[in-house]
């Protein structure tokens, strides 16, 4: 596993999103009320560019005709067919169909040596960085 | 042996244009179309289609979330600043350069349930002017696209003039309505307009939607279901009533080289479907004498249907199944639904097909049905 610095902190402030490429890898960086989650960003079901879907709560399962709503900010839903994943966890939602997308750790801290750098942005000693580990 | 999607030409039998996004100008883009009087009608009124059927839809307003990109879709942060897929470049990008589609058959979105509009004449002209507008604003604008045109079905005669007067233009090929309708389509009522279309060789195309709308029946036996998925099941119930419809009444007899198209409705259901009729044949047949061949025969000859939503059975290859007893290498035609949420993609929705089959699906069936040849210069289709 390798890491990826994607950008300076600053760079991808709460409620944003990051496409990036690595190793051939498409993957989504988000930044949800302040936690760093990254998803692969395709859909296991039919290869859509799952991290452009909305970022959203959800209805839960419940009696009939109840309607609660939940899980503010923590689901993203597939911009094709609709399927709810869990950003946290990268399993479908209520898992209907036994699938999850590959979820990777992001970390926050200081540039190492062998980073790769994503982006052309003036590296620095000081400041703090996004590092994907994928 | 399997051939990948991305080496076969593709027919996309389904794509939808809505001229509201095209032009980014909203009904304005067909006003110059209208006659003066129906210019001041929708300058008061709107285009007051009867196309809010009180569901709602899925996806983001009904398409694929990322079709609504203008500019930078990933950080967005707002959903109304663009335009869904049917602006022409996003088509190109995610759909007809992406997939090697030689083809795309446009079926209009906004102005279809004219035929459930109570007035006529309003519908008649609303066909006319999208007509007009659809074979000189898009149909225009790349080589790929061809479109299908709409009709009044609310005056048979208007219809038929219609059809005479476009169907002959090189970009339309065949003529559309809506699954929702007043009487089954194989109704006499509706003969006139299935012999302008066997004589100008147009196939006449169904596509879901416009169930319960309107001056249309209801959506179901039993009225309407509460909820937007029980909407969506209306649908094989519509085809199976005016397929049954257009079999007994005669319509294949009369008009043997029509060709009908159920787009959108799915064709899982078709063989079992196919079973009982032939069954119910055998012993009724003297009730409509003029029925000559067992049912299925009829459908294997003269109807075709588009594949999405393509149904998806608990383990993939009992598709395969499906698909033979269906004869799918004459009767399905592969479909996207492109920009709608619930597109299928030509890559990925199939399970693995046998070469020829694949083929067959993808272009060969649409190629056939709508006389469409590989483009001279592949390279300029564009523009």
């Amino acid at each position: 596993m390798a890491r990826y610095a994607i950008c300076k902190v600053s760079e991808l402030p709460a409620g944003g999103r990051k496409i990036v490429t690595v190793a051939g890898r498409s993957i989504g960086v988000f930044n949800i009320r302040g936690s760093y989650y990254a998803l692969r960003n395709r859909c296991p079901h039919q290869g859509a560019p799952l991290c452009l879907g909305n970022i959203q709560g959800t209805v839960l399962p419940g009696r009939p005709y109840e309607y609660v709503y939940g899980l503010e900010d923590q689901i993203i839903q597939c911009p094709w067919h609709g399927w709810e994943f869990e950003i946290a966890t990268g399993r479908t939602y209520f898992n209907p169909h036994r699938v999850r997308v590959k979820t990777y750790d992001v970390t926050v801290g200081p540039l190492a040596d062998d980073d790769v750098t994503l982006e052309t942005f003036e590296v620095t000693t000081e400041g703090e960085y996004l590092i994907l580990h994928a | 042996m399997t051939e990948t999607a991305g080496t076969i030409p593709i027919i996309d039998c389904d794509v939808h244009n809505d001229f509201k996004w095209w032009n980014d100008r909203g009904a304005g883009a067909l006003m110059s179309y209208l006659p003066r009087g129906y210019q001041e009608y929708v300058k008061m009124w709107g285009l007051n289609l009867p196309n809010d059927s009180g569901y709602p839809n899925a996806g983001d307003r009904g398409n694929r979330a990322d079709s609504w990109a203008k500019t930078d879709f990933a950080e967005r942060g707002t959903r109304d600043h663009g335009y869904a897929g049917t602006k022409l470049e996003l088509m190109r990008e995610q759909l007809l350069d992406k997939y090697n589609v030689e083809y795309a058959i446009l079926l209009g979105q906004e102005l279809r349930p004219l035929t459930a509009l109570p007035n006529a004449d309003y519908a008649a002209a609303l066909a006319h002017a999208y007509n007009d507008y659809l074979i000189e604003r898009e149909l225009s604008a790349d080589r790929r696209l061809k479109g299908a045109m709409l009709i009044p079905t609310q005056d048979v005669d208007a219809a038929v003039l219609e059809i005479e007067r476009v169907g002959r233009h090189p970009d339309i090929v065949q003529v559309l309505v809506s699954n929702g309708a007043r009487l089954p389509y194989g109704n006499r009522y509706y003969h006139p307009i299935f012999e302008a279309c066997e004589a100008m060789d147009l196939p006449f195309a169904l596509h879901t939607g416009g169930e319960g709308i309107g001056i249309n029946g209801q959506p179901s036996l039993a009225g309407y279901g509460s909820y937007y998925v029980e909407n969506r099941q209306v649908r094989a119930q519509g085809y199976q009533t005016h397929l049954t419809s257009m079999i007994f009444e005669g319509v294949f007899e009369k008009f043997p080289k029509l060709k009908v198209v159920f787009v959108e409705g799915g064709s899982a259901w078709l063989a079992p479907f196919l079973w009982r009729l032939d069954a119910d044949w055998k012993a009724l047949r003297a009730q409509t004498p003029w029925v000559k061949k067992p049912p299925s025969e009829y459908v294997w000859e003269s109807v075709r249907f588009t594949s999405q939503p393509l149904e998806e059975p608990e383990r993939p290859e009992q598709l395969l199944e499906i698909l033979a007893w269906n004869r799918a290498e004459r009767t399905l035609m592969f479909a996207s639904d492109y920009p709608h949420w619930d597109f299928d993609s030509p890559e990925e929705t199939f399970p693995p097909l046998p070469a020829a089959l694949k083929r067959r699906i993808l272009h060969d069936n649409a190629a056939e049905l709508y006389h469409l040849t590989p483009h001279a210069d592949p390279a300029k289709v564009a523009g």
